[in-house]
Parts: C-alpha cells; sequence; structure tokens
C-alpha cells in the first residue's frame, strides 16, 4: 500500500463525522476488508477500535481547545449544544494551520450562519469578542505613550503629536452588547437587547482589556487605525457642534483615556523615520 | 563514554515549559528551591511564534537564565503534503532569537491535504516511508542549518505491510538523514505494551551514538491499552526502563513532560530529581 493512500484512507476514517465503526459498516463489507487489510489488529483490540482510538483522540482534543477558548460561548450556548456545534465546525472548518490556536479561528462567523446562531444572534458576537481577546494575548508588542509622557509633553509638541495605535488592539461592532453576557458565567443571564456597539479590544502590557465605546470615540479609534491623525486635527473634528473650549477638553479626554489605557504607541524618538504605516 | 554526536550536550533534567511555569522560568523564583532543579526548559515550538505578549517575554526571560529546547509538534515529516515552508521559516526565525540547544519533532504525520490534525499519527515503517521522511528530514535540517531530533511516538495500531521494526526504521532514518533521535521511554513503554514488543530490546536496537535527549511522562492503563496522556506522574515500569536507557546511552539530557493535571512546580522537581540520581547512579554515584 502506497503512502499516500494510506494516509489518505487513515484521514478519512479518523476525521469523519461519525465514529470509525460507523463509517465502516456504512461502507460495506469491502472497506471492513480494507481496514484489517491495512491495521493489525488482535482480540484485545481489533482494527476497527484501534482507528477508533485515534479518531476520539482528534475529535477530543480540537473540541477541548474549542471549548477553552471559547468557556463564555459554550456557558451560554449550553454544553449540550456545543457539541454538535463543534461536530459540525470541524466538519465544515478542518484545521488548516500549524498553530492550535488557530483551529477555533472560523467558529464566530460558523456560528452566525449556524442554526444554533441563527437563534441567538449575539452568540455569535459573543465568541467573537472571545476570538479577539485570544488574538491579542501574543499579538506583536509596541511601546506605548503612557499618561506620564503625555503630561511632560511640551505643549508646542502638542498639536503635531501623532496619534498612533499600538497593534494589539481590535475593533469590533455588534448589534448586541454582550459585555454583560461575556461579564457573567450564568448561562441563565438574561438575553441581550438590540444595541448596536463598538467594542474595542486590546492589550496592555501583558493583560487584554476591553470596552465599550461611544459612536464618536469609536470613529475616531477608526481614523486612527487609517493613520495620520495628529492632536490637532482630532481637536479640529471634534469641534464641530463645540466650543473650542469644549473641543480641546474633550480631545484631553480622549488622549487622556487612550494614554491610560496603554492603546496608544509611543512616538517616534526626534529626527527617526516613521516606520511604514 | 559513549560517544554522542556533536550538538546534543547532556543539559541534565529538564522540564516541558507550560504556563503554570512561566513566571518561575522567568524569574528564578518559586516556592522553595524548586526550580533551582530545573536545569533547562522544552517549550512547544508552535505556542512560542507568536509575535509578542507574555509568551515571548517568558521565552526571551527564561532563555536568560537556562538553556531551551524547541520541540516542535507540526512539522509533520511523514505527510505526503509538501513541507510547510512558512511553517519552517517561522521556526528558523524563533530558533534565530532563541538560539536553543537544538530543535527536535515527531516520527509521524498530522497534516493531509492543508488540514491539520494536530495529532502524532503513526507511520507504516517501509522502504518508501523511510526515503520520504529521510528527504524530508534532510530538508528540514537544511533550512534550519542544524541536526535536528527525531522523537518515537506512542501509538495504538501498526500496519500490517511495515516491513521493518521501528527501531530498524529509527537508525535507518538517523543515518539516512544524519539527524539525532529523541527517546521518548514513555512512548516506548506505552507501545511495547500496546503492539506486544519488548521494551528493552526496542532501546537495545537503536544505536548509541544518536540518542540526544530522553522524554519521561505518565500515562493511563485502560482495560484494552496503555493511553500516553502526560498527565500522571511517571510510572515504576517507565523508572526501570528509563534506568536500562541510561545505562545503555549515558548521561543523556532527560525531559519531563506534565501537560495535564499538573502540580505544583515541587512536585514536579521531585521526579526531575529523581531522574537526576538515577543518571548520577550511572556514573557510580559521581556528581559532575
Amino acid at each position: 500500500m502506497k503512502l499516500a493512500d494510506l494516509e489518505a484512507r487513515f484521514y478519512e476514517l479518523v476525521t469523519a463525522r461519525d465514529s470509525v465503526a460507523v463509517t465502516v459498516a456504512e461502507g460495506g463489507p469491502e472497506v471492513r476488508r480494507a481496514v484489517e487489510q491495512m491495521v493489525v489488529g488482535d482480540a484485545r483490540l481489533p482494527a476497527i477500535a484501534r482507528l477508533e482510538i485515534y479518531a476520539d483522540m482528534y475529535f477530543t482534543r480540537l473540541r477541548d481547545v474549542l471549548a477553552e477558548e471559547y468557556a463564555k460561548t459554550a456557558a451560554a450556548l449550553g454544553g449540550a449544544a456545543f457539541h454538535p456545534l463543534v461536530v459540525d465546525y470541524l466538519d465544515a472548518c478542518r484545521p488548516d494551520h500549524p498553530s492550535m490556536r488557530e483551529v477555533g479561528a472560523r467558529l464566530p462567523s460558523f456560528l452566525a450562519a449556524h442554526p444554533a446562531g441563527a437563534r441567538r444572534p449575539w452568540l455569535a458576537e459573543l465568541a467573537r469578542l472571545e476570538r479577539a481577546r485570544l488574538e491579542m494575548v501574543d499579538g506583536a508588542d509596541a511601546e506605548t505613550l503612557t499618561l506620564e509622557a503625555l503630561r511632560t509633553l511640551p505643549p508646542e509638541r502638542f498639536a503635531t503629536l501623532d496619534l498612533r495605535l499600538v497593534p494589539s488592539h481590535a475593533l469590533l461592532a455588534t448589534r448586541f452588547d454582550v459585555v454583560p453576557l461575556w461579564r457573567s458565567d450564568d448561562p441563565g443571564a438574561p438575553v441581550p437587547a438590540p444595541s448596536p456597539t463598538a467594542l474595542l479590544v486590546w492589550r496592555c502590557e501583558l493583560e487584554v482589556f476591553h470596552r465599550a465605546v461611544d459612536a464618536e470615540e469609536g470613529d475616531w479609534l477608526r481614523r486612527l487605525e487609517s493613520g495620520d491623525v495628529m492632536f490637532a486635527s482630532l481637536c479640529a473634528g471634534l469641534g464641530r457642534g463645540r466650543s473650542d473650549e469644549a473641543a480641546a477638553a474633550r480631545a484631553f479626554e480622549l488622549v487622556g483615556r487612550w494614554a491610560s489605557d496603554g492603546l496608544l504607541r509611543a512616538p517616534e524618538p526626534e529626527g527617526s523615520e516613521l516606520p511604514p504605516r | 563514554m559513549i560517544g554522542r554526536m556533536e550538538g546534543f550536550a547532556a543539559l541534565g533534567q529538564g522540564l516541558g515549559l507550560r504556563p503554570p511555569f512561566y513566571e518561575a522560568a522567568a524569574t528564578g523564583a518559586s516556592s522553595g528551591t524548586a526550580v533551582a532543579a530545573v536545569d533547562w526548559w522544552e517549550v512547544i515550538s508552535e505556542n512560542f511564534m507568536g509575535e509578542g505578549g507574555n509568551p515571548r517575554r517568558v521565552l526571551r526571560a527564561a532563555r536568560a537564565r537556562r538553556p531551551i529546547v524547541l520541540h516542535g509538534v507540526s512539522m509533520s515529516l511523514g505527510s505526503t503534503d509538501p513541507l510547510d515552508a512558512r511553517y519552517l521559516d517561522r521556526l528558523a526565525a524563533l530558533a534565530a532569537e532563541i538560539e536553543p540547544a537544538w530543535i527536535s519533532d515527531h516520527l509521524c504525520w498530522s497534516s493531509l491535504g492543508g488540514h491539520r490534525a494536530h495529532d502524532l499519527w503513526p507511520l507504516p515503517f517501509t522502504e518508501e516511508a523511510l526515503r520520504h521522511v529521510a528527504a524530508r528530514v534532510a530538508r528540514v535540517q537544511e533550512r534550519l542549518g542544524r541536526r535536528i531530533l527525531v522523537e518515537n511516538v506512542s501509538s495504538y495500531l501498526t500496519y500490517r505491510h511495515s516491513t521493518m521494526s521501528e527501531p530498524e526504521f529509527l537508525t535507518a532514518l538517523a543515518e539516512r538523514a544524519d539527524c539525532g533521535l529523541l527517546l521518548d521511554v514513555n512512548n516506548v513503554f506505552v507501545s511495547a505494551h500496546n503492539h506486544g514488543f519488548d521494551a528493552v530490546a526496542f532501546l537495545d536496537a537503536i544505536p548509541r551514538e544518536r540518542v540526544g535527549q530522553f522524554h519521561l511522562a505518565g500515562h493511563e492503563t485502560l482495560p484494552t491499552h496503555l493511553r500516553d496522556t502526560h498527565d500522571r506522574p511517571v510510572c515504576d515500569g517507565v523508572w526501570e526502563l528509563y534506568r536500562h536507557a541510561v545505562a545503555r546511552f549515558g548521561d543523556v539530557a532527560t525531559l519531563l513532560e506534565r501537560d495535564d493535571h499538573i502540580p505544583p512546580l515541587d512536585e514536579l522537581c521531585a521526579e526531575l530529581r529523581h531522574a537526576g540520581e538515577i543518571a548520577r547512579a550511572s556514573r557510580g554515584g559521581a556528581d559532575k
């Protein structure tokens, strides 16, 4: 038997939706014979039982990873419903990355289109939040602009202060406010009401945080993501419908919060070139 | 004295670096003096390939204190899929930064058609598989610019058309690819039980000079088979086999793996010290 043929047969049997025993039974005597000709079996462990060990390990390992990474989604969904979701997910979205961490990368979008998610659309949004938090854990590092550094910045530097976000951040737009659901480990927690929400997820030092942001802050964070936002342009943009003093106060409030959160990159030293965006 | 391949030093007794030990590894601080018993750390390469955050911080800090070995689970040396060049690039980049004592992965396959199993599936021990794996190990070594160690996996099945034993396959692979071997003593014990071969004869058939590292771990005893679980202490039978391995292969770097039901560091270090005592006894009681 050629190696490629063996691997194809093994893979088909071990990763099938059903157990190896069911898959072989459905295949008929020819498949059973082929399995017995491929794998050594004995009275203690027949060939099919030996393949079943690998099938169990394949599914259990991946299910456990998903259950750990999506602990809150699984709790909200209920353990009994999480298992069939995982079966469907692994059938549709086979792992294709060398890192185990990527096994669940497509679960939020899969859940959004899955019957379990269609009935409770906030679940996929909760899963997106859990995923975003996970992705921040080992995202790229960056030196941050601290509140202390901001306070000691010479006044003449403020206008041209380049506001850039640290790389380990994400902005999520959700139709439901899933933050209370994330905080609660109670599967019977109240269903979140429809409420379009902008969620900011980021890592400061080694810890991952998230919080809801209002529409104005969300809009400016998106502009910061695109680049070319200086403190002066933030003040000018916030001036629409506000006095100059109120706009400046709001700009200081936002920048102060972002610096306090560890969301802003430290400015490049004078004279150095900015890295490409 | 056993002549060992260059590049695989007798590092002493090491531990798999898992999240509960991150701070101890990074700072050298632990309750009591436990962490002092850890001569080196082995990390799962794929868990440290992210760009930043705590894993990379810990790895850099741990490396400043102790030697690090990169142990991979996703090279898929036996797969008929092409080798994953991007994966190898990332591994090479990690190695360039961390400067590990060495790099290892498994004699197995774990991917097909671009899909990943995240498991260690057994290969048939045939001439075709040997040619295939040896060529891939050679390509990996060329890409990484160093010899690697290839580990025997625990297995639950064998194939009817295998034409050689596992030790014969490992020996031929080491010679053809000019690689080293990571001998997992627990895996030998588990597979010997599951397939009914003699574990001591397995060790005796492995060439002395090719073994660069040992693994020790715990397994679960089920009615029909042993299951490699890394979730409990090393059992007496594996310690006995380890004694034989040390007697045959010498004072090889030894790594204790624990992936589940992880106890306090003190408890694992007691096992490490036991491994150290066995190694010392093999030197006639001499310290080094």
